[in-house]
């Protein structure tokens, strides 16, 4: 299969001031295809979250190359890089990240807004993701805001969000985190069945349970891959 | 537009917050226009009063005497000549008529009542020239001049002055020149007329000229004051030009000679005024940028406060050009809306103030120009203040704003 996404001896150094520098990757390469649901798993501190900031291109790495989609993200400009966040990249977080002023349906369209879809296709379009995600009485739910809105569906509808622009892939960091069980079992339903419709994932957990639902289970330690085994 | 509609949900959360920030450039706002039409209300005021004058008349007058600053209008050793009224009757094409003027203060007294008047020497055209309305009684004749008569016009408040309510027209008054007095029969009491250039007729006693030149103000060919009239409004200043090179030619000095006419007053007037509406405005625009200091303390604020919001956008996909344009229509949403309130609420504030202030002849006016430089300045402040808390929104790294708790 061909590599949608390719890491190349990336290094994160975060400098804090004072000569204290924190090395938070330590040199890693991988590569990752279309399709595949990876799973990126460590213990706390050990650099999933800045690794994946760095594959979602909302950080750059202090040296190394990542390509995706053959494109090399050090080439690009800060606005290039929103252009292609927005194009290529669905994010998914611990803590929704909904925007509060906006209803379900608009942090939805949000993505499709920065991209210049007309409004009426957003509409239609937005609708349908958040059917596809399973918000209950969608036609009533997608006007509420979300603090109207509980931890699991806020979730569902961040989910919907990410798939607005029909990204290469989905980034999710922790995305069951902050939910109960029943919740979180949806969750990872909805992520198999995006992936089963061809989507490519990439989700970073420290729970063993999340990591079993990928086919493929990358583990870091200390900014360095220990283990990259494909358990399917 | 979904930028307009954001910035109208963000602002719309925290009302009491957006409110006050638009307080300052609200008061602002009604402050300068305000302050500019109580300017423009005055300037017309004053305008209309000097206008009641007659765009036409011209008064001559002494000069100050350099370094001493004397009264000229009451100057006996006057440098004004009766030859002077001929050469400008001869010699000014654009002048109508011109007619000289003997001035003089005395003692007047009536009955029991002494009190120090104005007496003039004139001739019966002066009341036309000058256009002054008779109240009662009859206006001084060429006759009076013939005879010398010892008649007298009175002045509408010293006729009040000396006579209370009493009818002064049929009296006689006395003029007390210190060594004899004078005895004046009222034919006349004069309308209330306010002030004409140099000239305040409520105050005076106007007399025919040769009895005065003969009995109270001998000037020895001398005159107080010239008046004339151009033959219109429109060579009103070609008439004063004449009269200044006429009487430059004999007297060879710009110092002792005045000629004064409306037009030259009302730029005068409205100089000055322009100077006092101006200074009014630039203090009340002062409170205007100080709305736009605590709009930019607002939007700040915000910028802070909505840190995560700004990190998850750029995640999705917002430029930064974007987020800046955001938070740029939102600081500007602010000062419009605050600017458009400012204009309404000044009319409302000029209503109260004309309502307030109708029995001290004050007049409001608020005039295009404020309205359009005020709110343009809101327009400009909300700009000029929203542009660095919008680059700092813009400058956010996208992993530390999702980071910001
Ligand atoms: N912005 C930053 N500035 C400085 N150090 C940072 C920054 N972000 C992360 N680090 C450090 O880099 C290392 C890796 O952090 P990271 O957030 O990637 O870990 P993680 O695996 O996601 O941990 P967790 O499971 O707790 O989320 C840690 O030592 C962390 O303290
Ligand atoms: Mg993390």
């Amino acid at each position: 299969m061909a590599a949608l996404l390719e890491l190349k001896n990336v290094k994160k150094i975060y400098d804090m001031g004072r000569d204290i520098q924190v090395e938070a990757l330590k040199g890693v390469s991988f590569s990752i295809e279309e399709g595949s649901y990876t799973a990126i798993m460590g213990h706390s501190g050990s650099g999933k979250s800045t690794l994946l900031q760095i594959m979602g291109c909302l950080d750059r790495a202090t040296s190394g190359d990542i390509i995706i989609k053959g494109t090399a993200v050090k080439d690009m400009n800060d606005f290039q890089l929103a252009k292609f966040r927005n194009k290529t990249i669905g994010f998914v977080f611990q803590s929704f990240n909904l925007i509060g002023n906006l209803t379900a349906i608009e942090n939805v369209e949000l993505p499709m807004i920065y991209a210049g879809v007309p409004r009426a296709e957003r509409r239609k379009r937005a609708m349908e993701l958040l059917k596809l995600v399973g918000l209950e009485e969608p036609e009533e739910r997608a006007f509420h805001r979300p603090n109207q809105l509980s931890g699991g569906q806020q979730q569902r509808v961040a989910i919907a969000r990410a798939l607005a622009n029909d990204p290469a892939v989905i980034l999710a960091d922790e995305p069951t985190g902050n939910l109960a069980t029943n919740q979180w079992r949806r969750i990872l339903d909805i992520f198999k069945r995006l992936n089963e419709s061809g989507k490519t994932i990439i989700i970073v957990t420290h729970d063993p349970l999340v990591g079993q639902e990928a086919t493929r289970i990358i583990t870091l330690e200390d900014g360095a891959i220990i283990k990259d085994e494909r358990i399917r | 537009m979904e930028i307009l509609l954001e910035a109208f949900r963000s602002l719309g959360k925290d009302k009491l917050r957006t409110f006050l920030s638009m307080l300052g450039i609200v008061i602002g706002v009604i402050a300068v226009i305000v302050a500019i039409a109580i300017g423009a209300g005055t300037t017309a005021n004053v305008t209309a009063r000097i206008s009641s004058l007659g765009s036409n008349v011209i008064i001559i007058t002494p000069g100050f005497t350099g370094g001493f600053g004397g009264r000229a209008a009451v100057a006996l050793t006057s440098v004004l000549q009766e030859t002077d009224v001929q050469n400008i009757q001869q010699m000014a094409p654009d002048v109508a008529d011109v007619t000289p003027i003997l001035q003089k203060s005395f003692n007047v007294i009536y009955q029991a009542t002494n009190t120090v008047v104005t007496v003039v020497g004139a001739y019966p055209d002066t009341f036309s020239i000058l256009d002054l309305p008779l109240q009662s009684g009859r206006l001084l004749n060429q006759n009076d001049e013939n005879s010398d008569a010892n008649v007298a016009v009175i002045g509408n408040t010293i006729a009040t002055t000396l006579f209370g309510n009493e009818d002064p027209v049929g009296q006689t008054v006395y003029v007390s020149t210190g060594s004899f007095q004078v005895p004046l029969t009222i034919v006349g009491e004069l309308q209330q007329t306010g002030s004409k250039l140099t000239f305040n007729p409520d105050n005076m006693l106007i007399i025919p000229y040769t009895t005065a030149a003969a009995k109270l103000i001998q000037l020895n060919g001398g005159v107080s004051q010239i008046i004339a009239s151009a033959k219109s409004a429109q060579t009103a200043l070609n008439a004063v030009d004449e009269i200044n090179n006429i009487l430059y030619m004999r007297l060879q000095n710009t110092n002792q000679y005045r000629v004064i006419s409306q037009n030259q007053i009302l730029s005068t007037v409205s100089q000055t005024t322009d100077v006092l509406t101006l200074l009014l405005a630039s203090i009340a625009a002062i409170s205007m940028v100080v709305g736009g200091i605590g709009i930019m303390n607002i939007m700040l604020v915000s910028v802070t406060e909505r840190t995560k919001e700004i990190g998850v956008k750029m995640a999705m996909g917002a430029t930064r050009r974007r987020i800046m344009v955001e938070f740029l229509v939102e600081s500007m949403f602010i000062t419009i809306v605050a600017g458009a309130i400012g204009v309404g609420l000044s009319f409302l504030i000029a209503a109260i103030v004309t309502y307030l202030a109708s029995g001290l002849g004050l007049t409001v006016i608020i005039t295009w120009p404020s309205i359009v430089l005020s709110f343009g300045v809101s327009v400009a402040i909300g700009l000029f203040f929203g542009l660095y808390p919008a680059y700092l929104a813009s400058k956010k790294s996208p992993v530390e704003a999702l980071r910001y708790e």
